[in-house]
């Protein structure tokens, strides 16, 4: 003899699925897991010299100037001063309609990457600023007084910066320095809108600086012309490098796997997108493989 | 208590005259409409105040943007968050749980997600009714069967894709082609033209055939989909009693051939419940939503196949 099985019908099935809802939400809720907004609290750097501070990297559009000033020990007022903001309790993400793109330089952007940059050359905190990121001039006045960062870096962010108060928006002409400048320094006083192979602002301490970077030097005492500032590109790792460049600029998969910790992405991967999935943090990773690039 | 509640609802049934019993199917299959708009009104109020905060217009209620609501998101931040212990940027805490009530109710019952739940299930149900209206009997049956049955399989593709993407990238990578996700921030300029091009074409779509994007793109619905095959309750046709009238084959939104099958296991099925003889079924207890394992199939798909191999 068959037991007769359990049947559904709709009445029960609507209340089922209203009640599974509701007790998952207010059980989470119950256990502190119900989170429906980010905490504000930037990821920490894991390793290295940095390890344990916030990285801004981690800097989310969502954020208000009060979080950042928070998360990083950074005066309020110097955030609000730097980008011309008013109020601590807006999101950054504003920034864009404060310095909309048709005010700035073709491929020039001031928005939440540029926070990031900020908060790097203010505290001193390495970051891989994305192409194209720029600050307002009145970000390099209080970055001038307050910034820990290297003050070639700052200078190098200077140089690209905008004036608002200036006619034609433009970037600042290349720099020709009269002595040697750090390689670092050098590699992002290339101008921005000269040449479509703009590289990234490298905001490590001079400390690192100093291992980065061999290909930099012959833009030091050559300026910006063309090949001079492709070569510049090459050999230096950003944030748009992907596991293929490094191959072509001599990299074994052995020696990247040593600085990935075993693991590699495919050709087409771009490093930085793939660091954070695999549990590592990219500024650290770019440190490491740009100690190989330089070494090998 | 969900035991329970299914022996009580059994326990109810009762016979009754045949206009009551019609009167009876239209409200119960109400229920689900009710249920559907519920959820369609609760995802656009939050999504909505959530905008309305970002833009600093607070209203004293709670709000969530459609990120922390969508259990998609969940989804696709599983990897990142056993490999690394982050979630995808944009999705939230609670974006996981609402995954794992969803995991929780497709182990049970299938896509009930899909079926009574998502509100753009919903929205594409509403547009096709004005379908039916427009192409009576045509409506829902355009695309020949053979062409049919090969693009279903299509959101298996879309599905490996957001995945492998998401993984790789970090990121939301489906935002910018989402429909949903177009549906409610289409004010907020916050939305790519792929997300408008592809909310147009569901738009279109949906008046010819029935939930167009949850049968050929639909990356949670295929992921859904997966449960038919081993779901705890599923759709059984009792074959003794059937009638061979082939109406839960029209009313099923999926054209699931619910006729010919003894158990429902079609991966695009949503679970809900338009064919089974509470709602179009006109002969009681043959299409039913049934525990499937163990004493279930005995009482079913033995006794009747061996009642027709007698026959």
């Amino acid at each position: 003899m068959s037991k007769k099985p359990l049947s559904l019908t709709i009445v029960p099935m609507a209340v089922i699925i209203v009640s599974v809802f509701v007790i998952g939400i207010a059980g989470a809720n119950l256990l502190g897991v119900w989170k429906t907004t980010n905490t504000k609290e930037p990821v920490k750097i894991k390793t290295g010299e940095f390890a344990g501070l916030p990285n801004p990297a981690d800097i989310r559009g969502s954020y208000s100037w009060a979080d950042i000033g928070k998360a990083f020990n950074i005066d309020v007022q110097h955030l609000l001063t730097a980008f011309m903001a008013t109020d601590p309790a807006v999101k950054v993400n504003t920034l864009e309609a404060i310095y909309p793109k048709e005010i700035l330089p073709a491929g020039m952007e001031i928005g939440t990457g540029s926070v990031r940059l900020f908060v790097s050359l203010y505290t001193g905190i390495p970051l891989a600023a994305e192409e194209g990121t720029i600050l307002p001039l009145s970000a390099i006045a209080v970055l001038k007084e307050f910034g820990k960062a290297d003050p070639g870096l700052i200078a190098a962010a200077a140089a690209k910066a905008y004036d608002p108060s200036a006619k034609q928006p433009a970037p600042s002409p290349v720099p020709q320095p009269e002595k040697p400048v750090k390689p670092a320094e050098a590699a992002s006083a290339v101008p921005a809108a000269s040449s479509t192979t703009v590289t990234t602002i490298k905001t490590a301490p001079a400390s690192e600086i100093a291992a980065q970077t061999t290909t930099a030097k012959t833009t030091s005492t050559t300026a910006a012309g063309t090949a001079e500032t492709h070569e510049v590109k090459t050999g230096t790792v950003t944030g748009k490098t992907t596991f293929k460049d490094l191959k072509d600029w001599g990299l074994t998969e052995e020696k990247i796997k040593s600085a990935t910790g075993g693991k590699i992405g495919s050709d087409s991967t771009v490093i930085k997108d793939w660091a954070e999935p695999n549990g590592l943090t990219f500024s650290e990773l770019r440190t490491k493989l740009q100690a190989l690039l330089d070494g090998k | 208590m969900i035991i329970a509640i299914i022996k009580l609802s059994g326990a109810r049934r009762k016979e009754m005259p045949q206009k009551t019993a019609v009167l009876k199917r239209k409200n119960v299959r109400n229920i689900r409409h009710i249920v559907q708009a519920a959820f369609f009104i609760l995802v656009a109020v939050t999504a909505t105040l959530s905008v309305l905060a970002e833009n600093g217009i607070q209203i004293p209620i709670p709000d969530a943007s459609l990120h922390a609501i969508c259990p998609f998101g969940g989804v696709v931040s599983f990897y990142q968050l056993i490999s690394t212990g982050t979630l995808v940027k944009k999705v939230h805490e609670s974006s996981v749980v609402l995954a794992v009530v969803g995991l929780l109710l497709a182990l049970l019952f299938g896509p009930v997600i899909c079926g009574w739940v998502c509100p753009f299930g919903t929205f594409q149900e509403w547009l096709g009714k004005l379908g039916k209206k427009l192409f009576g009997k045509r409506y829902n049956y355009f695309i020949p069967k053979k062409i049919d049955r090969w693009l279903r399989y299509l959101r298996y593709f879309v599905l490996a894709w957001v995945s492998y993407m998401t993984i790789i990238t970090g990121k939301l990578i489906f935002q910018d082609y989402d429909p949903y996700y177009t549906l409610f921030n289409f004010w907020t300029g916050e939305v790519a033209i792929t997300g408008y091009i592809a909310l147009a074409l569901v738009i279109i779509l949906s008046l010819f055939v029935e939930r167009p994007f949850c049968k050929y793109a639909c990356p949670y619905g295929a992921f859904l989909g997966i449960f038919n095959l081993f779901r705890i309750f599923g759709i059984r046709r009792n074959a003794p009693t059937c009638i061979s009238c082939k109406i839960c084959d029209k009313a099923c939104p999926m054209n699931i051939e619910v006729s010919t099958s003894k158990v429902v296991r079609d991966h695009q099925c949503i679970s809900c419940l338009e064919c089974t003889s509470e709602t179009a079924c006109p002969v009681p207890a043959t299409v039913q939503m049934l525990a499937l394992p163990g004493t279930v199939q005995d009482s079913f798909t033995k006794k009747s196949e061996t009642s027709e191999a007698a026959k």
